[in-house]
């Protein structure tokens, strides 16, 4: 039953994987590694403008796994506590750096994330930078404060190709969502 | 009035209003979890503190590493007040500092620029060494 780590580890190795986060995301996680992760690129004396991008992009996904994922464990009691679940991955490959992300999401949203991720595969950078300026102004309208919409495009942006997604239904509740961001 | 100082965090930034000096400063990293709670106390704050202020020049000092979406809505809503009360006759200047080599920081300066209309913003370049 025990897994293989060491055939896990040279594989993740033999695909440029830098950082590999499975299972319940919190605030703490994305903290702990996003530390680590930008001190890693400092360290490989990374320059800032391409840390400027790939830890964005990081954050956003892992962000997005704390407060959208469909795989969730919720408290029992009323504080209405929970842990959300999901996948992140950051690695490095023929000289770029690239982020993936994957989780559970309800077959009711798939429509509409589908759209908004197909629409900023067409757009430019001047039109990504136009679009989230004007998503950002109209939230500030509506008070709107959550959401992952000024999220995608923060990721589409900072991105040197299309976003490319995949989403796989499972069952009649849910699909699994696997994007990839090349920086 | 009290002056406010929040320590940072990893997730968040170092927060210091001075109402004496009218010196209002924040630097480092946001992303904290939930930017609109983090920043609800900053905001009481400056309400406060724009009601009380009549003729002192205020100074606002940012030097943002990094800022995820959700922050980057609060600052927009930040920066609007601000442009609000210069509109009402307040003395407001919005210096914002990115050190030379990181040019999403510079690029974010420039967005918000853009959307403001009364407020006197500058992009100030910090030069390393």
């Amino acid at each position: 039953m025990s897994l293989d780590l060491l055939d896990l580890y040279n594989r993740l190795e033999k695909e440029g994987i830098v950082f590999c986060f499975c299972g319940s995301a919190s605030q703490s996680v994305v903290e702990g590694i996003g530390a680590t992760l930008w001190q890693r690129m400092e360290l490989q004396g990374t320059q800032m403008s391409i840390i400027g991008r790939v830890f964005p992009v990081f954050v956003e996904q892992m962000q997005n796994i704390v407060s959208h994922s469909a795989d969730r464990i919720v408290s029992k009691d009323e504080s209405g506590e929970e842990l959300r679940s999901g996948i992140v991955i950051v690695g490095y490959a023929y000289g770029h750096f690239f982020v993936q992300c994957g989780n559970f999401i309800e077959n009711a949203d798939v429509e509409l994330l589908e759209s908004k991720l197909q629409d900023l595969r067409k757009m430019d950078r001047k039109e990504l930078n136009a679009l989230y300026r004007e998503e950002r102004r109209k939230a500030q309208d509506l008070g709107k404060t959550k959401g992952a919409g000024l999220g995608l495009i923060e990721m589409a942006r900072k991105a040197s190709e299309p976003l490319e997604f995949t989403i796989t239904p499972v069952d009649e509740h849910r699909s699994f969502f696997s994007m990839s961001t090349i920086i | 009035m009290d002056n406010l100082v929040v320590e940072a965090t990893k997730s968040s930034p170092y927060i210091s209003f001075d109402a004496g000096k009218g010196l209002l400063e924040i630097k480092g990293k946001s992303y904290p979890e939930n930017a609109a709670k983090f920043y609800s106390p900053v905001f009481d704050w400056l309400n406060e503190y724009l009601d009380t202020v009549t003729d002192q020049a205020i100074q606002v000092n940012l030097e943002i590493i990094y800022f995820n979406s959700s922050s980057s809505k609060v600052f927009l809503n930040l920066f609007d007040m601000l442009d609000r009360a210069v509109k009402n006759g307040k003395k407001i200047t919005i210096d914002w500092r990115y050190h030379t080599e990181n040019d999403t920081a510079r690029e974010c300066g420039e967005e918000f620029m853009e959307e403001l209309e009364a407020v006197k913003f500058n992009l100030v370049e910090i030069h390393e060494e």
